[in-house]
């Protein structure tokens, strides 16, 4: 299957895992092929009316020497020279690479600040860049990438990018803007969504191996908390739990972790909802500085100007949100693990001890990543944070993942040593666990390789959006 | 909800009542009225009428037990000490938000209790201390506000009512999301004050970018910033792009707006939230006598994670405004002149307020380290705790350290403007006419106490936040004026 783009509109959430976790091809629509064609013939009667007016990069130098001017006859060398004379600007290396995935997304990201014609480019450069989907990919290292803007990575994921014919104003389109931060947020949107859904399947899994009573999930508090987001997961708590027996609970309260979890959860909805909102507002933004805006009443040959549309604001908080969420989500699976370890009848794997490191990794990682110290120069003042937050947010994810695997072990034993099997619509669930996890007095031989292979399967099916532990519904 | 003198409020002598009769009563206005305005409440005749018809008969099913019992003791005040007292305004705010759980009925409280609760307002606040409030729920800080309670009359399960539940939380996030909501249309004024000061080109707040960027509050800031540059001049305006921090500052306000917005959010859902340990619910179908239903409504999961994300907004505006500090007195940045000095005049204008401005930067980044779930654990049933006053502790830390720094921008630009004789656009001079009046440029003239005179300034901004109203001081720096909400 092939995404058809032919406005920003099509920069979807969807579109995107299409082309970035399904490998699927980019085509510029004919639509959006007119709408460059136009968009460049403007740009040079912008141009041509007066060569000595300030366009960045096109008629001046770049970064700290933006006051540079560059003489008319030597404006379209500069830009064809872009690549090659200011070097390539790919200099960040080690700490491992971004998946590829991820750099499939940010050259469709890319795309969207050219189906508009705000690039200035011609539809050639952008059937270009879509066609590096189709061959082989560069490696994006994860350190080095925090400078003004997003030159730094974008520079490794243009790498292979001919650009020996390009004319004025088209080489900054393909490094400058925000598309990687665009990209970095969906990726991890798409994965958050289906991890949250997990979270919510094993906590559910743990009310029922624990006999919590089912008050805490009961509807009236839909409108008594008066919240949405703890509205849909107090319903994803019940929709677990449907079928459940209230027998042979308890009738005193359950310890406040297993209380307080539609409240806890509610917020990690919340932190899901604002990452998938930082995605789609920025998957379809145009954030290439300079950028042109096509003619109007007021200004008949349309214009060029710098911004800061380059700094992405809203992607890093919302990752650093999400990170937090995970953070304390994986704390309360360490205290439901506690709490199924302690019961009166439990089966305990030898597994609890690990949380405290886990808790303790997701919690640094919950640090949030704020705007960088660092200056580069008087121009360059102010960096983008974006790759230490998707990498921070990452980390927590992983962390909540394995956290979520040693509980998913606790209440299999639990419900193992009492002879009890769970809400009818988490028997699916518990089926897959006990694939990798056998139940057994004292648990399974070598737990520790077998709940590795429990957050493996977590960590993949949050990217694939298959069914926790990879079982198919 | 009604009143003699207009939504939710009535006249009783000089004061106005807010009247509460449902949970929509307790909104953010509300909030403000009986908290900052000084106000009593009135619990009104719909809620008297639903309390009783709860309390009345009382439920017959899932009635408190032992354990509701054990849970509803009442710690003493002093259990918690230290770090300060919570300003006595927010604890009004929390005597009012407490009564949000009782007005509908669902916390079982009766009529009388309720209004005994109320009456609290009427009289002095008792003072709560910040430090050692992390427990499950809000009983420890709710002990303190409910000190002066007469409570030997309690029935079974009105002490649970009254010490559960998340009021706390609900108080301290609407007291940030008012502030918030103030400090941020100051910020983009000064913003846009330092933005007339350096001289830097308009085009990266233009219109256009509302829809290319297509977010409604990067938006809401470039319109804030357009209304106060409004008028202004291209001419003398340099004529290539603005450091990095000029053309970044509508993305960066664009994410406090965000931010506030969450809080404000966080606040309004929070403020009428039936949060009781325990509620009862009339469920005439199948339970004739109703039911209780016990929940983890004392954990407020929002108003902390909201409270997180505003404080690292400040740590992050702080950040900007200081770069913009910066490259106003770098005069190879700016073509101003050399630390913005006077003509003639001896020291180093405002050079070392840059230096000074870095402190309030790493202050508010320190301050932006998240409040998560408290690691520790009270005892195997306690075994999450709220940590929301740690939360509203670190963003009203964050919020002074990003006055400190906005008044240093704002002291700065003013001087940019003085040094070289300019004036800013007509929307811009109430705000240099505050600044000034607060700050007056470094003329050379006179023995000045910058040090004295900069906190001064951070003070005010603080002051402006609370009350929405940025005063400008006479000469013996008393109000001489009132500029309105936004400046």
């Amino acid at each position: 299957m092939t995404v058809a783009v032919n406005s920003r509109d099509d920069f979807t959430l969807e579109n995107y895992r299409r082309v970035a976790m399904g490998g699927e091809s980019v085509a510029i629509g004919p639509e959006a092929r007119g709408t460059m064609a136009e968009g460049r013939a403007n740009f040079l009667r912008l141009l041509e009316s007066d060569r000595t007016q300030f366009i960045y990069g096109v008629t001046s130098s770049f970064g700290p020497r933006a006051k540079l001017t560059i003489p008319p006859d030597q404006q379209r060398a500069h830009g064809r020279a872009f690549g090659f004379r200011r070097g390539n600007w790919a200099r960040g290396f080690g700490g491992g690479y971004l998946d590829e995935r991820v750099v499939r997304g940010i050259l469709f990201a890319r795309l969207a600040n050219f189906v508009a014609g705000n690039s200035k480019a011609r539809p050639d450069v952008a059937e270009r860049l879509a066609a590096l989907l189709d061959g082989p990919l560069p490696r994006v290292p994860l350190d080095g990438e925090v400078g003004a803007g997003e030159v730094l990575p974008m520079a490794h994921v243009m790498s292979g990018f001919r650009r020996d014919d390009l004319e004025e104003g088209e080489a900054n389109p393909l490094i400058n803007g925000s598309p990687v931060s665009a990209a970095l947020a969906a990726d991890t949107a798409l994965q958050a969504c289906h991890r949250l859904d997990h979270a919510e399947q094993i906590f559910a899994l743990s009310v029922e191996a624990f006999g919590a009573p089912l008050d805490a999930y009961d509807d009236v508090l839909d409108d008594l908390w008066g919240d949405e987001d703890e509205a849909s997961a107090l319903a994803a708590l019940r929709h677990h739990l449907d079928g459940a027996s209230r027998e042979g609970r308890p009738s005193m309260a359950a310890p406040a972790s297993y209380q307080v979890l539609g409240r806890v959860l509610g917020q990690a909805h919340r932190a899901v909802t604002g990452a998938e909102d930082a995605a789609r507002v920025s998957l379809c933004s145009v954030t290439d500085n300079p950028v042109y805006v096509p003619p109007d009443e007021g200004h008949p040959l349309g214009r060029a100007f710098s911004t800061g549309g380059f700094h992405n604001a809203m992607a890093y908080p919302a990752l650093n949100a999400l990170a937090a969420s995970w953070a304390d989500l994986t704390l309360l699976a360490q205290r439901h693990v506690t709490a199924l370890c302690t019961a009166a009848v439990s089966a305990p794997t030898g597994l609890e001890p690990a949380l405290g490191g886990l808790v303790e990794e997701a919690r640094a990682a919950a640090m949030p990543t704020l705007l960088p110290a660092a200056v580069n120069d008087p121009q360059d003042d102010v960096s983008s944070p974006t790759f230490s937050a998707y990498r921070r947010q990452a980390r927590a994810a992983e962390c909540l993942d394995s956290a979520l695997a040693v509980l998913a072990a606790e209440a299999s034993q639990a419900l193992f040593a009492a002879g009890r099997q769970p809400a009818p619509p988490l028997h699916d669930l518990l089926m897959a666990v006990r694939a990798i996890f056998p139940p057994a007095e004292g648990g399974p031989r070598d737990p520790g390789a077998r709940v590795s292979d429990l957050a493996a399967a977590l960590a993949r099916s949050a990217v694939t959006g298959s069914a926790a532990f990879g079982i198919s519904r | 909800m009604g009143g003699a003198c207009g939504e939710g409020g009535e006249r009783t002598g000089t004061l106005m009542t807010v009247v509460v009769n449902t949970r929509d009563d307790f909104t953010l206005a509300n909030f403000r009225r009986v908290s900052y305005g000084g106000e009593p409440v009135r619990v009104g005749a719909q809620a008297l009428r639903a309390m009783t018809a709860v309390a009345g008969p009382g439920p017959t099913t899932g009635s408190p037990g032992p354990e509701t019992a054990r849970r509803a003791r009442w710690p003493a005040p002093g259990a918690g000490f230290g770090g300060g007292q919570l300003d006595p305004a927010v604890v009004r705010g929390i005597v009012f938000t407490r009564l949000a759980s009782l007005v509908s009925g669902h916390a079982g409280v009766r009529p009388s209790v309720a209004e005994r609760v109320a009456a609290l307002l009427d009289g002095p606040m008792p003072r709560v201390p910040l430090d050692g409030q992390a427990g499950t729920g809000e009983v420890f800080p709710m002990a303190h506000v409910l000190a002066g309670l007469r409570r030997d009359d309690l029935h079974e399960g009105e002490q649970e009512a009254l010490l559960g539940g998340a009021p706390c939380s609900a108080a301290l996030g609407a007291d940030a999301a008012i502030s918030a909501r103030h400090r941020l249309g100051h910020a983009e004024s000064i913003c846009a004050l330092s933005i007339e000061a350096f001289r830097a080109p308009l085009a990266a707040y233009d219109e256009a970018l509302e829809g290319l960027w297509g977010d409604p509050h990067e938006t809401a800031a470039l319109r804030e910033l357009r209304r106060y540059l409004e008028g202004t001049g291209t001419a003398g305006r340099r004529f290539h792009q603005a450091p990095v921090s000029y053309r970044i500052i509508p993305r960066v306000l664009g994410q406090v707006h965000r931010a506030v917005a969450a809080v404000e959010k966080a606040a309004t859902v929070s403020l009428r939230s039936v949060t009781s340990d325990v509620v009862y619910v009339s469920d005439k179908a199948s339970r004739p006598g109703g039911r209780a239903v016990r929940s983890g409504g004392f954990l407020n999961g929002m108003v902390y994670p909201a409270l997180n994300a505003l404080s690292a907004a400040w740590a992050d505006l702080a950040l900007v405004a200081e770069r913009q500090v910066t490259a106003l007195n770098t005069a190879e940045t700016s073509d101003l002149p050399v630390n913005l000095v006077a003509p003639g005049a001896p020291g180093n204008g405002t050079y070392a307020y840059g230096w000074a401005a870095n402190g309030y930067v790493e202050e508010a980044r320190a301050a932006a380290t998240p409040a998560l779930l408290p690691g520790a654990v009270a005892d195997p049933h306690a075994d999450v705790l709220s940590p929301t006053f740690g939360a509203y502790r670190r963003e009203r830390r964050a919020a002074e350290c990003v006055d400190g720094v906005l008044a240093i921008l704002a002291l700065v630009s003013s001087q940019a403007l003085f040094v070289t004789g300019r004036n800013p656009p007509e929307p811009l001079r109430p705000v240099l006419s505050f600044v000034r009046s607060v700050f007056p440029p470094i003329d050379g003239t006179g023995d000045r106490d910058l040090s004295a005179d900069g906190g001064r300034f951070q003070q005010a901004l603080g002051a402006a936040a609370r009350t929405g109203e940025l005063r400008v001081l006479d000469a013996g720096h008393g109000p001489a004026a009132v500029l309105s909400g936004d400046g």
